[in-house]
């Protein structure tokens, strides 16, 4: 599979990252066979977060067992320096490691979450702290919501080398400074800052609960998911074309062998159909009137 | 101002578009208009004989643009624009709209206004393939059109007929591009067209009319969506002929 330079970390990451919150959804004999199909696909950056149920328990033994193959982010909510000092010891804990290699600040939404993080006292204390004792390696970001707000992030933390955010047709065709994540996607190059995308399988969002419960719905995502395979090759060709370092793999272990397959076949996406992806996207609620052309 | 779809920013990408003085011939809803606005167009005549069409434009882009925007209402075989007084000509899917003997009228319109040596840039559809669905929304789109009003509708041209018509008025290639492939025809689109079935069926008396716009509403409910054909973009150069 091919691999891509992850900003200025000096990670060479595949183009797919294992989104590990897929082994939640199993059992431990049946994740550590997930996990062993992704590295036979060559994958060698995974992706977990404490609150991804017990994905880091189920990830621990294959991860330790192939400890040196793999690049592992990991995540906290945590915004303040005890809870995120807390958080890190937690996770090395349950994953059974002694480092991680990227700790991201997840799912940043407001600016005054900015403002606590960054802060004396704040959840970067001790990520920075962690980093001087070797627990982690590098410092990253995810947000899902606000393009500006990871600019902002990248402004106001000097240390920051990842960031990781929503990428698929959907997104990319809508206008306003609230999806323009091309402008993070410049800047992170401008800087050397390595990119994850995420959502690039989303579909759209599930029907309403009174409709479909969600205890009926066929997929364990946030969104409903593309699930055909030329759905999923379309999506991750997409998405990796987009300049992203890496792409990373839906929440469900359903869909993993189908856009690992993607992944490794993948040739590439030529501008007219990433454009033709884009346009089929927007049109599906237009504010221009109706029109018979593209 | 609405965003300014992919194609016609692909389309303008490697065009001079800042301070210069442009005509977007066929304005339709303003894509096109917006883009060039955007791209920091010096003036915009934005040309349409549609008068719908010339509101929709002012409303969607007019507002912050009043000194750059001017939306004309005109024949694009016919303009009130002066000699030689355009930098950028853009005709983004008009083409398909114009029956050959206006095409050719046109390109001769245009290459009038144009400064010597000015740009052209045409974007439209290719020959859709014959095995396409949408085609046979089309082909009942230029029947309702023929009994209507004597002409067709729509007329793909072949990228390689419409560069000849462009430059018997000495309009010569400088490049070509793509810029949808293949062309998402989506529900949206295909009721649009549907819509055009409907204001042509509209003009016939019932016995055929009705027939005529239910056909179109059942193609347009077995179609769905469709992916085929490619979108192209020419960028010319205005030659002494
Ligand atoms: C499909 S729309 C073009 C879309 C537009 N260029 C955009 O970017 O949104 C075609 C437009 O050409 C106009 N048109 C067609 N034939 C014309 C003619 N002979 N003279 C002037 N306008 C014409 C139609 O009224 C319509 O506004």
């Amino acid at each position: 599979m091919e691999t891509r330079a992850l900003g200025d970390t000096g990670q060479e990451s595949t183009v797919l990252t294992f989104g590990s919150i897929a082994l939640n959804w199993l059992e431990q004999a049946g994740a550590n066979q997930l996990v062993e199909l992704v590295l036979d696909h060559g994958v060698n950056h995974f992706d977990v977060a404490p609150t991804y149920g017990d994905a880091e328990l189920k990830l621990g033994p294959k991860l330790r067992q192939y400890r040196e193959e793999v690049f592992l982010g990991c995540k906290t909510q945590e915004r303040e320096y005890e809870g995120a000092a807390r958080k890190i010891d937690r996770s090395l804990n349950r994953l059974g490691i002694d480092t991680i290699d990227l700790y991201q600040i997840h799912g940043l939404e407001y600016e005054e979450e900015l403002d606590t993080i960054t802060a004396d006292g704040g959840a970067l204390d001790a990520i920075r702290e962690a980093k001087d004792d070797g627990k982690i390696d590098h410092i990253g970001l995810t947000s899902h919501g606000d393009p500006e707000l990871i600019l902002d992030a990248i402004d106001r933390i000097d240390d920051l080398e990842t960031v990781m955010f929503p990428l698929n047709p959907v997104v990319a065709g809508k206008d306003g400074d609230e999806y323009d994540y091309e402008a993070v996607l410049e800047r992170c190059e401008a800087e050397g800052i390595g990119t994850l995308g995420i959502k690039a399988f989303a579909k759209g969002s599930w029907p309403p609960t009174d409709e479909l419960a969600e205890a009926d719905r066929p997929y364990a995502n946030w969104y409903e998911p593309v699930d055909t395979p030329e759905g999923i090759r379309e999506r991750f060709d997409f998405a990796a074309a987009q300049g992203l370092d890496t792409v990373v793999s839906p929440g469900d272990p359903k869909l993993v062998a189908m856009v690992l397959d993607a992944a490794s076949r993948s040739e590439g996406m030529d501008e007219a159909r990433q454009r033709a992806l884009i346009e089929e996207a927007r049109h599906d609620d237009s504010p221009v009137p109706e029109q018979l052309h593209h | 101002m609405d965003g300014v779809p992919e194609t016609v920013t692909a389309a303008l990408a490697d065009r001079q578009v800042e301070g210069q003085v442009c005509l977007e011939a066929g304005a339709g809803v303003g894509n096109t208009t917006a883009g060039l606005l955007a791209a920091g167009a010096k003036r915009v005549y934005a040309v349409t004989n549609d008068a719908d069409h010339a509101a929709t434009v002012r409303e969607r882009v007019g507002d912050g643009n009043a000194d750059r925007l001017v939306v004309i209402e005109a024949d694009l075989r016919a303009t009130p624009l002066g000699t030689g007084s355009v930098d950028l000509v853009t005709a983004h899917g008009l083409c398909n709209v114009l029956p050959p003997a206006d095409l050719d009228a046109v390109a001769a319109e245009l290459a009038r206004v144009a400064k010597p040596g000015g740009r052209l840039v045409v974007d439209d559809y290719a020959v859709p393939p014959t095995d396409g669905a949408v085609n046979r929304l089309f082909a009942l789109e230029n029947a309702a059109a023929r009994v209507v009003d004597g002409r067709p509708a729509l007329t793909f041209y072949p990228v390689a007929v419409l560069a000849a018509v462009f430059a018997d008025h000495g309009w010569t290639v400088e490049h070509r591009k793509t810029l949808l492939d293949p062309v998402p025809w989506t529900e949206a689109h295909l009721d649009a067209h549907a819509d055009v079935v409907r204001g042509y069926a509209d003009e016939l008396p019932d016995v055929i009319g009705e027939p005529l716009a239910a056909i179109a509403a059942d193609l347009v409910s077995a179609i769905g969506s469709e992916r085929t054909g490619t979108m192209y973009s020419l960028a010319f150069r205005l030659v002494d002929v």
